[in-house]
């Protein structure tokens, strides 16, 4: 659906993109990570013809977005990390007006509202002005405004940024229904956990270039060669440590007040014999596992930025 | 069916919506009625004359001609400096870039709303202009050509408002650049004038100065003495008006017209230019020629 071969933008001296090369397959979500200033922004905007591009291709659906921007800009729908509002016009004209760009007519506008409305959860509001509507409602509109004119690719720039818990996992609930719709959706985050459940790959950009790509096991598969275990104890943390250690399959161990969490190079049958031994000790283990991947370690690893 | 530009469509939904239009409206024709009266005052002692009277038919027309020029010169480019930079504050101007619309219709879309509530202001000052009939000589060619001369200026001055609007980031300085040129297209080419013939010809020029073709009130003067008067006056060196010993050949109002169409135009099109993100900048051109420079010094030293 998207592809991205050699893509360079410079300002100045500053090269914000640097031959970045990107495939995002259709009905992907394709979770774009990296630092403040890495140049995702850059990057989604040359996708939805804000930027020029210096050099590089950008595909969407087999559409130049260089050459032929204006028939691929009816492919792409964009969710800047900014709201962009009008004062003085209620919910449903709003869309209406976006709509209408769009050359459909006033019966069909009306029946993609209401069901982007619906979609959004903004059905009782759709007569409020819309600068009146909270920080998460004006949020869930402009997703609905990309989305008028039934765009196949979604390109949504940190669409999660000064939402608070709730409407985080509703933006997440309406993203999982489009990707069910089978849109293909472009997030850009610069907060991993946030994406590493909704995602169904990741790449990591640092300075203008992708410095990771790919599912998320498969990029923790590539940055860590071993498993990571914790285990919680009930006191004798003292003994648990001197257990783990004379364990050669143990590495980095990390003392906490009732946890213990350590590398592990062996295989699952080791990491039995490993609590057996444990528990054969004395040691008064609550519980024994494999941590799921942290991705925010990975980004730390991979990126040199200095936000994260 | 005919397909309205959507952000000409979504700019009059806004702008009739609340009292701000209205109340423009208001104070629109506070200041007509006003002039209206002042002139019914003055005409109090000739109201019993059953014979026709020239100089007040004269004096109405231009009266409400003048107050309804100075009032589109300051409401024209007010309604416009705001149109892009407060797309830009308000954070839209990438949403409606990011859609099928291009900049040009982007632009005009913009203009044409601000044209259209002049146009309003004008219709809706029709009753208090249709005083000049009272008094006869005024003919409907007569004032369409004046109504046709404000839409004109409404576009320029719009046009000025909109180029500067897209070039600033900031409404404030867009408002002070448009009414600046303004300024210097109404006053600003009168001193030059005055200042050129004073140390070229010591003030000895009886004639048309070529300057003062884009003075829009120069225009809207002859246009109205064109209408009434077929007299000759030298107001200042340089300003000659008149219809007998002329140094013109087309009058001047006609050429002020011809130049602010082009004015228009060409500033549309720098707006529409200005907002296109895809624009080939200057910049680039010149740091691509910067290269070749060093390219060729390159070279040079090398040899």
């Amino acid at each position: 659906m998207l592809k991205i071969n050699g893509l360079t933008k410079s300002y100045g001296i500053f090269t914000a993109v640097d031959g970045l090369d990107l495939n995002v397959p259709k009905g992907e979500i394709y979770g774009f990570v990296g630092p403040n200033g890495a140049g995702k922004t850059t990057t989604m905007k040359i996708i939805c013809g804000l930027l020029p591009a210096d050099k590089g291709q950008v595909s969407v659906a087999g559409i130049d977005v260089i050459k032929d921007v204006r028939k691929a800009k009816e492919l792409i729908g964009y969710m800047p990390d900014f709201f962009g509002v009008y004062d003085n016009l209620k919910v449903t004209e709003y869309l209406d007006f976006y709509a209408s760009i769009y050359n459909l007519n006033p019966r069909d506008r009306k029946r993609i509202c209401d069901d982007l409305l619906e979609l959004v959860d903004l059905q009782d509001k759709r007569d409020a002005y819309v600068d009146s509507l909270s920080r998460g409602m004006k949020q869930r509109l402009c997703l609905a405004r990309s989305l008028v004119h039934n765009p196949e690719l979604l390109v949504l720039d940190e669409p999660a940024s000064g939402m608070d818990p709730r409407a985080r996992v509703e933006m997440k609930e309406i993203l999982r229904t489009l990707k069910d719709l089978g849109k293909t959706i472009m997030i850009s985050s610069h907060i991993l956990p946030e994406l590493a459940e909704l995602c169904t790959s990741i790449g990591i950009i640092d300075r203008g270039k992708i410095v990771i790509s790919g599912t998320v096991d498969e990029i923790m598969q590539q940055v860590y060669s071993k498993r990571f275990i914790k285990v919680r104890i009930r006191g004798n943390m003292e003994e648990a440590v001197k257990v783990m250690k004379e364990s050669p399959l143990i590495t980095n161990i990390n003392k906490g007040d009732n946890f213990i969490e350590a590398g592990f190079e062996g295989n699952e049958e080791e990491m039995a014999m490993l609590l057996k031994e444990l528990v054969t000790r004395d040691i008064p283990v609550i519980s024994f596992g494999q941590m799921d991947g942290n991705l925010e370690d990975v980004f730390m690893k991979v990126t040199k930025g200095d936000e994260a | 069916m005919m397909k309205i530009n959507p952000v000409l469509q979504k700019e009059m939904k806004i702008r009739m919506r609340g009292w701000r239009s209205a109340g423009m409206i208001g104070i629109y024709l506070v200041f007509m009625a006003l002039t209206a009266s002042f002139i019914m005052i003055m005409s109090r002692e000739s109201y019993y004359r059953v014979t026709f009277d020239p100089e007040l038919a004269l004096g109405s027309y231009t009266g409400l001609a003048i107050m309804q020029f100075v009032l589109i010169s300051f409401i024209s480019p007010a309604l416009t400096t705001g149109a892009i930079s407060g797309e830009r504050e308000k954070q839209t101007l990438d949403l409606l870039l990011c859609t099928r619309m291009t900049p040009l219709s982007i632009v005009t879309g913009k203009l044409f709303a601000s044209i259209s509530q002049i146009i309003l202001l004008i219709i809706a000052s029709l009753p208090i202009f249709s005083i000049v009939f009272l008094f006869g000589g005024i003919s409907i060619k007569e004032l369409l050509e004046l109504f046709g001369f404000f839409i004109i200026i409404a576009i320029t001055y719009g046009s000025i408002g909109i180029f500067y609007s897209s070039y600033f980031k900031r409404t404030t300085a867009a408002n002070v650049l448009a009414y600046g040129t303004i300024a210097f297209l109404c006053f600003g080419t009168i001193f030059l004038t005055i200042f050129y013939i004073g140390i070229v010809y010591n003030y000895d020029y009886r004639g048309f100065f070529p300057l003062l073709y884009i003075n829009p009130i120069i225009g809207f003067s002859f246009m109205l003495w064109e209408q009434f008067s077929g007299g000759s006056i030298n107001l200042f060196p340089g300003l000659f008006m008149g219809t007998g010993i002329s140094t013109y050949n087309i009058s001047p109002w006609i050429v002020n017209l011809v130049f602010n169409i082009v004015l228009s135009i060409l500033l549309i099109f720098l707006s529409a230019n200005k907002i296109n993100p895809l624009r080939i900048r200057r910049r680039t051109l010149f740091s691509s020629s910067k290269k070749s420079l060093n390219n060729i010094q390159y070279k040079k030293t090398k040899r």
